[in-house]
């Protein structure tokens, strides 16, 4: 119970973070903080999944999906960082 | 109505806080000493002997920052029509640009790019409090 | 195995994250960076503990425990931008 309370805040929090970056990039066209925004949505995704996972018990099905979708995020945000966080 | 000097304080904040990189900087100056002309992306360009798209991205930056302005016929025509306030802050810089060259270039190479700042940026959602 | 190599994936990516993070806050001063490295880097050893255990499971209270440390941190850092005291340049 605990613990799917701490993800659904972590997806919200995620969320949060991805907006207020969507908001930047549409404000000054940085691409570093699309890909980030990009990132924070995924992992937002990969959090509520684990939260639907562990609320529907038995059900063990989501766990590659969670990941897939946390490694995806994390390796966009990387590829930003990489890219787009030195000057043009 | 006499204004408060400009220290070299500002000078340099400004220089950190607006000045994305040194071309960026050259553009303005160059847009200043025009005044009241107005230039076009590929005049900026050849001036500052780099490709039209990095012309026109350094002067949509500086219009976005509000040290600019674009002709309301001519989205590629830039002019520098600054506040009292602003031109005495961009003449100040520009006087310490020139006396100062390698230390403002050094101050500008040493930022964290315009991106990294931005996302720090993002995250604000109140106002800034003037200092 | 796909799992594992995704915990890998995630793990060495976060921490990858995390040192460049530590860049920026280098170079900016600026403390958003740095919770940021922290949370990256700490969130990556905590995948990468998932590997430890014998049934990977998230509802384990140290893994979940960690993740709310690390979005605490998250938060917090956001908010200490906005209401701090030291509202310095960006």
């Amino acid at each position: 119970m605990m613990a799917s309370l701490v993800y659904i805040v972590g997806a919200l929090i995620m969320l949060a973070c991805g907006v207020l970056l969507l908001r930047g990039y549409v404000r000054g066209r940085q691409r570093l903080l699309l890909w980030s925004s990009l990132c924070f949505f995924g992992l937002s995704v990969s959090n509520t999944l684990i939260f639907v996972d562990l609320v529907m018990l038995p059900d063990h099905d989501l766990y590659t999906a969670r990941l897939a979708t946390a490694a995806v995020s994390t390796l966009l945000l990387l590829y930003g960082l990489i890219w787009e966080g030195g000057e043009r | 109505m006499a204004q408060d000097p400009i220290s070299p304080k500002d000078v340099d904040s400004f220089i950190l806080n607006e000045v994305d990189s040194v071309p960026h900087l050259e553009a303005l100056l160059i847009l200043r000493a025009r005044r009241p002309q107005s230039l076009s992306t590929a005049e900026v360009a050849s001036h500052l002997y780099i490709n039209e798209d990095s012309a026109a991205s350094i002067l949509q930056d500086l219009e976005r920052r509000g040290l600019l302005h674009s002709m309301e016929g001519d989205p590629n025509l830039y002019g520098y029509s600054p506040s009292e306030e602003l031109e005495a802050l961009v003449k100040q810089v520009e006087i310490t640009y020139r006396r100062e060259l390698v230390r403002v270039a050094n101050m500008i190479h040493s930022k964290a790019s315009s991106a990294v700042r931005d996302f720090a940026r993002a995250f604000r959602f109140t106002k800034e409090k003037p200092e | 195995m796909i799992n594992g190599f995704l915990l890998g994936v995630i793990a060495t990516s976060s921490v990858a994250v995390g040192v460049i993070f530590l860049k920026f806050w280098k170079q900016t001063r600026d403390p958003l960076f740095l919770s940021f490295a922290i949370a990256f880097i700490v969130e990556g050893f905590n995948r990468a503990s998932l590997l430890l255990v014998e049934k990977p499971n998230e509802g384990n209270p140290i893994i979940y425990l960690v993740r709310l440390a690390v979005f605490l941190i998250l938060l917090i850092a956001i908010i200490l931008k906005n209401y701090g005291r030291t509202k310095s340049a960006s």
